[in-house]
């Protein structure tokens, strides 16, 4: 993508790439530790934090942008923004998901919207609104911290990004107002329902990684990404 | 004018060439089914006879006065649901039946109600619909529902008519359901329409088999026990938090209790000796709206056997047998009673025991017995249990 002065999305991209790099957490000291479990309940507190405080600040970003997305039965169909993180998941593969295929999905997901928030922040209007926004995505990225914590007490490795699926985000030629605020009304729609996802996915981690002892023996299953 | 009456002369003379061919002609038909709108007016015609044929109308068999005939024609004003019914009309001299209609009157469909729910997340919802005011006649439901573009099949609960059943194909979806349901019947057709998202209706149904059991040797417990409800199908990946209400049968104010763990609850702060009324709710833990209170379980704490027992029909724990906290009375005489027609009423109240007096009211501190001393100053009288003072008060 060709990074012209002063183009947002190529400074996005950036951005983007800086974040997924971000160094592994380094595992936990196996002898005497508590297992996963404790790291597990944070990150599934963090969903539950974040799930509040997105919903005064989506609350507060769509009165900015005004109706219709204000107005709660807006339903419009799905159009664009298709490299958005989707949570929505067939439900016996979402059930049959191994905790590693679960937890990089998490983090992926999360890895995107980041960096699409923090081009919302970039475009935001209001002081304040660009507060809230930035608040939001430093508890995002405590959560993104938070689950590669969890990873690598698993003993499993942060996904890197293969060359060609950054997320790259740019606009159409003629990306109208309208269109823009339709991708924004997405961007915290999926971000909503990845953080009611995300509880239910730390919910099954939660139930199957119980005794510290197994912690031991995923590590040996990890080789191999 | 001597144009009109040649013409006149043929028409009567057609018309009775018409009725002479009809009542030879027409066949015995079906009644003919007709629908009107309830309070209107409504002209019968008895078939293809004339308008001045000589007819009788009957309905259900019964006469109809001739005052409701125009004609051969019966009107019928300002229909009210029993004029529902079979009308005929025979032809007056013959009796021969000419024509049946079986009338229903109704009202044509208000705009219907209609509401969806997931007590079984996330296998699936199902929505449900009634019509606010009935109309008296059959109607048909016909449901569509909508995920973005893509229709889903809503499957017609075995047991219930007025509900369907959607499975989740997918979970975690952004984008909204809509439910449309259009209701049609003789008289008229209505339609509305409902649009949410997974999560918001989520609501399961309340715990099951939620027992109270007192605990023994402590008289201010309670230990309750309940089941996630049946219908929830996966409670391990999706758990449920619970919320306990619990009051004692004599106060209106309920205690409560929120759980995020456990079927399984002690209750520390019962009041002794009082039944006690307990009821609890659950909710998914993330998403959605609490379930109703489930069915009420009902327990009184642990007590003590009372020392003297004063009747025989008192057993220990049972609630005292004098309406809303026994009234406490005392004498100029120096003597405390319990004031109660109940010749069975307790003459000892047990620690915790709410107890009221013309002065106020109270809980028993220690055991209290009939004939506790009252110690009365000039003008005043106190009450006094194992020595502390209860209260004082001044006689009437």
């Amino acid at each position: 993508m060709d990074l012209r002065a002063g183009d947002s999305w190529g400074m996005l991209a950036c951005l983007c790439t800086v974040l997924w790099h971000l160094p592994a957490v380094p595992a936990l000291n196996r002898t005497g530790d508590p297992g996963p479990g404790p790291s597990i309940q944070k990150t599934y507190d963090l969903t539950r934090y974040l799930e509040h405080q997105l919903r005064s600040l989506a609350g507060t970003y769509l009165n900015y942008l005004g109706p219709p997305f204000n107005e709660p039965d807006f339903n419009p169909p799905r159009l664009g923004a298709e490299t958005l993180p989707r949570a929505t998941v067939n439900l016996e593969v979402w059930r049959s998901l191994n905790d590693k295929l679960r937890l990089t999905q998490n983090y992926e997901a999360y890895s995107h919207l980041l960096c699409y928030l923090r081009g919302l922040n970039r475009q935001a209007a209001t002081a304040e609104l660009r507060r809230s926004l930035a608040h939001f995505c430093t508890s995002l990225q405590g959560l993104l911290g938070s689950i590669a914590g969890v990873m690598a007490a698993l003993g499993h490795p942060l996904p890197q990004p293969l060359p060609g699926t950054e997320p790259a985000w740019a606009p159409g030629p003629a990306h109208s107002d309208f269109l823009q605020k339709m991708d924004d009304f997405w961007l915290l729609k999926e971000l909503q329902t990845w953080l009611w996802r995300s509880a239910k996915d730390f919910n099954r981690l939660k139930k199957k990684v119980q005794p510290p002892a197994a912690a031991v023996t995923l590590h040996l299953e990890a080789h191999g990404f | 004018m001597a144009a009109p009456v040649p013409w006149a002369c043929c028409a009567v003379l057609a018309a009775a060439a018409a009725v002479v061919y009809t009542q030879r002609h027409s066949p015995q038909e079906a009644p003919h089914v007709q629908y009107e709108r309830l309070g209107s007016d409504v002209t019968l015609p008895c078939g293809t006879a004339n308008w001045d044929a000589a007819v009788t109308w009957r309905v259900n068999g019964t006469d109809l006065a001739p005052d409701l005939l125009n004609g051969s024609q019966l009107v019928l004003r300002g229909l009210e649901l029993g004029h529902s019914g079979l009308y005929a009309c025979f032809h007056r001299d013959s009796w021969h039946l000419r024509h049946q209609v079986l009338l229903h009157v109704g009202l044509p469909p208000r705009e219907p109600v209609l509401s969806c729910r997931s007590n079984t997340y996330p296998k699936g919802f199902y929505c449900s619909w009634h019509l606010p005011t009935p109309t008296y006649i059959p109607n048909t439901f016909n449901v569509t529902v909508l995920h973005g573009s893509k229709i889903m099949v809503c499957e017609k609960d075995p047991a219930l008519k007025n509900r369907c059943h959607i499975r989740y194909m997918h979970l975690f979806s952004t984008i909204k359901y809509k439910v449309s349901i259009s209701v049609s019947n003789a008289l008229g057709h209505n339609a509305t329409a409902i649009t949410f998202d997974e999560f918001t209706i989520v609501k399961p149904d309340p715990p099951e088999n939620v027992v109270a059991r007192p605990v023994p040797s402590n008289p201010r417990r309670l230990e309750v026990t309940w089941q996630t409800p049946s219908t929830w199908p996966d409670p391990e990946s999706f758990p449920l938090k619970f919320f306990l209400r619990y009051r004692p049968l004599i106060l209106d104010q309920w205690q409560h209790v929120e759980l995020s763990d456990g079927t399984a609850h002690t209750i520390t702060d019962a009041y002794a000796g009082k039944e006690y009324i307990i009821q609890v709710a659950a909710k998914d833990n993330e998403i959605g709206t609490w379930s109703d209170w489930s069915v009420a379980a009902h327990a009184t704490p642990w007590t003590e056997e009372p020392r003297h027992l004063t009747t025989e029909a008192q057993a220990p724990g049972e609630p005292a047998l004098c309406p809303l906290p026994g009234t406490l009375s005392c004498s100029s005489a120096g003597g405390c009673h319990t004031l109660c027609t109940n010749p069975a009423a307790p003459r000892s109240l047990p620690v915790g025991h709410p107890w009221q007096g013309s002065w106020g009211r109270g809980v028993v501190p220690e055991p209290w017995e009939a004939g506790s001393a009252c110690r009365g100053r000039r003008g005043t009288f106190e009450r006094r249990v194992g020595g502390s003072l209860l209260g004082e008060a001044t006689p009437a």
